[in-house]
């Protein structure tokens, strides 16, 4: 049976408290987050309720001009200038003044995600713990995208759609471990956005994907669809077909490419395409797919809950087709966050550590420190579930 | 499921015919029905309904719903008369409104264990008092390997290898051996890539990674020995096609592993 009140909170509390340190991608994330101790979590599998509270959350992303991708090097460097004042003022806003008596656990982002951004975050986590004798939990990047919908929606055992950047996935848990059910067979939701954007020179401001989705909204012409190759293949998905086509379509028109007839017209030379349809496009056949594995998913493992974490997981149209999907399917229901819990944050990772913390198991060598660009969701044991 | 859909279908199809709805799969509505859409006979026969899906794009959902019913029910009458395969009976399709008739298949497994498929088959060993790797589960999965050898071997993939799409069969209520019959040909295809086949095997690794995961090993292992025994009685040319779609499945799922997984 499980039970999360195994470890006592320190300084005889009646909370726990956790900092959670995130910068697998190009955002930092810093957020402090409260567990009160509660009975009924002696017995039982109520991992989706932990009554947290979040203290802090603050975030700084590392922004890159219009048409440019973020490098690893240059995403770490934000990372390193950034950590401790952000580090700091989780702090001052969850009103931690004794940081080495008032946490109970620091957690980071063990992985997946790109290299150097990882270490020089997890850097700041181990000098943390050793200035302030507090332990340290390494956190499973997408677990922890996991147990913050959960625990912000109350999901008990949802099918959950985990899209962003660099992964895209339709996980449900079963014995122990989130168990993945379906993925992508070549590239990631959040990647085939930003590379359409960048060849558009779409602002990475905040995010590709929220610009895609404004573009998207005014397009004019939403009753003729352009075809894209949509390619589902059980409860996988394939996005590399989808974005070698429009790509193309993308790059002649941004360089005005009038011999395309597909986008100008033969007599008029006028574009009969626009950037805004290109983007609507885009995203109906993209998500259609999306929620189409979620649903093969959800009738393979008879749920009718729904989860959606990870930054793309903050589109309104995505939420919207995935609610009308789990209406028309015996009536299930679809969670989602905003773009507090969605886009990458240190509380997830906080209140995801404090799980695995409040089990009992952190770090108990620095050498087990170590982060790692490949860290698959179900690698991960998750002893704080039934 | 919905009851909007259901009135649909109701309202849809000729007044008095007695479908019973029995489950909602991954894209389908599957009814029951005592009687044969047009024929005096009486039986059990599956109706399967692809309801138009409100999510998508009504071009996308109308060009999908039409390729995915005719393309099964082209399939199927195909795969029907492969010798050794084991495909649901076509009986009718009515492609532009999403509706197949199919002859029906499996039964209840026994102590409230469920409808015969294969995942609820495994499900049934894997609890309680049952042995997972009894030598009827080893068997009944190296029949399922063989019909999935059969259907590539013969050119064609299933595209939704799933525990959830291959149902089980027994000729008698005594009999103690199963037929796997596969089912759900919506995304399958006629094809001799051996890109499609190795992702094939990878969706079916996968699938049963994911559902029955404690097996999974040695379920695995089954299913590619009952599949390889296809491809063997080939000679030759066999063992040459075979060891092209064993290498392609391999650098399948590498590439999932290799994949950047960048958060
Ligand atoms: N011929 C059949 N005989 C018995 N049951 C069937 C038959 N065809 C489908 N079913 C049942 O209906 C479910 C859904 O049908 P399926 O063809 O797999 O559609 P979907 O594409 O929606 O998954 C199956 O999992 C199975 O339980
Ligand atoms: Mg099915």
């Amino acid at each position: 049976m499980v039970n999360l009140n195994a470890v006592a909170p320190g300084g005889g509390r009646e909370y726990y408290v956790a900092l959670g340190l995130e910068g697998s991608a190009n955002k930092l994330g810093v957020g402090v987050v409260k567990h009160p101790v509660v009975g009924k979590h002696e017995g039982g599998d109520f991992s989706y309720d932990c009554e947290s509270q979040i203290l802090s959350n603050v975030r700084d992303t590392y922004i890159t001009p219009a048409g440019e991708g973020f490098l690893p090097r240059d995403t770490a460097r934000h990372h390193k200038n950034w950590c401790v004042r952000l580090i700091k003022q989780a702090l001052e806003e969850a009103g931690i003044q004794n940081a080495a008596k008032d946490l109970d656990v620091i957690c980071f982002t063990k992985g997946p995600g790109m290299g150097a951004p990882l270490h020089s975050v997890v850097v700041a986590a181990r000098t943390c713990s050793l200035l302030w004798g507090v332990p340290l939990v390494g956190v499973n990047h997408c677990v922890g995208h996991i147990e913050m919908g959960r625990e912000i929606t109350k999901a008990v055992d949802p099918v959950v759609l985990y899209v962003s950047g660099g992964n895209t996935q339709v996980i449900a848990y079963s014995e122990k471990r989130y168990r993945i059910f379906g993925e992508t067979l070549d590239i990631a939701i959040g990647n085939c956005l930003d590379r359409f954007a960048r060849t558009l020179r779409i602002s990475n401001y905040p995010s590709p994907g929220y610009n895609i989705e404004q573009l998207a909204l005014n397009c004019k012409k939403k009753d003729t669809l352009l075809e894209l190759p949509y390619t589902v293949k059980g409860m996988d998905l394939s996005m590399s077909g989808i974005l070698a086509y429009i790509d193309n379509l993308a790059k002649d028109l941004f360089r005005d490419n009038r011999k395309n007839r597909q986008l100008f017209d033969r007599d008029s030379d006028e574009a009969k395409i626009s950037v805004e349809d290109l983007c609507f496009a885009l995203q109906e056949n993209l998500f259609a797919m999306l929620v189409e594995i979620t649903e093969r998913a959800m009738a393979h493992v008879n749920s009718n809950q729904v989860l959606i974490v990870g930054g793309v997981g903050c589109n309104l149209r995505l939420q919207e087709m995935m609610q009308q999907m789990c209406q028309d399917r015996a009536n299930g229901q679809v969670h989602a966050t905003d773009e507090r819990f969605c886009i990458d944050n240190g509380v997830m990772i906080a209140h995801a550590g404090l799980l695995q913390y409040r089990m009992g198991d952190f770090v108990k060598d620095l050498s087990e420190t170590v982060v790692t660009q490949k860290f698959r969701t179900d690698e991960v044991y998750v002893a704080w579930r039934e | 499921m919905s009851e909007d859909v259901l009135a649909k279908v109701y309202e849809y199809l000729t007044p008095g015919l007695p479908v019973v709805p029995i489950a909602q799969g991954a894209e389908a509505v599957v009814f029951t029905s005592e009687k044969h859409p047009y024929l005096p006979n009486s039986g059990k026969f599956i109706l399967k309904y692809r309801p138009p899906k409100r999510y998508r794009h009504p071009s996308i959902d109308k060009a999908l719903t039409k390729h995915r019913t005719i393309g099964e029910a082209r399939l199927l009458t195909k795969l029907f008369l492969i010798e050794g395969l084991k495909v649901p009976k076509l009986i009718a399709c009515d492609a532009y409104n999403g509706y197949l008739w199919l002859e029906f298949l499996g039964e209840e497994l026994p102590h409230g264990k469920g409808f015969s498929n294969l995942k609820n088959f495994l499900w049934m060993y894997a609890t309680d008092d049952g042995d997972p790797y009894c030598s009827i589960v080893e068997e009944t999965l190296k029949k399922v390997g063989q019909q999935i050898g059969l259907l590539h071997w013969n050119g064609y993939c299933h595209g939704d290898l799933t525990s959830s799409n291959i149902v089980l069969s027994r000729s008698g209520k005594n009999e103690t051996s199963w037929q796997p019959y596969l089912i759900d040909f919506g995304l399958g295809s006629t094809t001799d890539s051996v890109e499609d086949k190795g992702v094939d095997l990878y969706v079916l690794e996968r699938a049963i990674i994911s559902t029955h995961s404690a097996h999974a090993e040695a379920y695995n292992e089954w299913l590619l020995k009952g599949f390889s025994e296809i491809y063997k009685r080939y000679g030759d040319a066999g063992e040459v096609k075979l060891k092209e779609v064993t290498k392609r499945f391999q650098e399948v799922r590498l590439r999932g592993r290799k994949r950047s997984m960048i958060g």
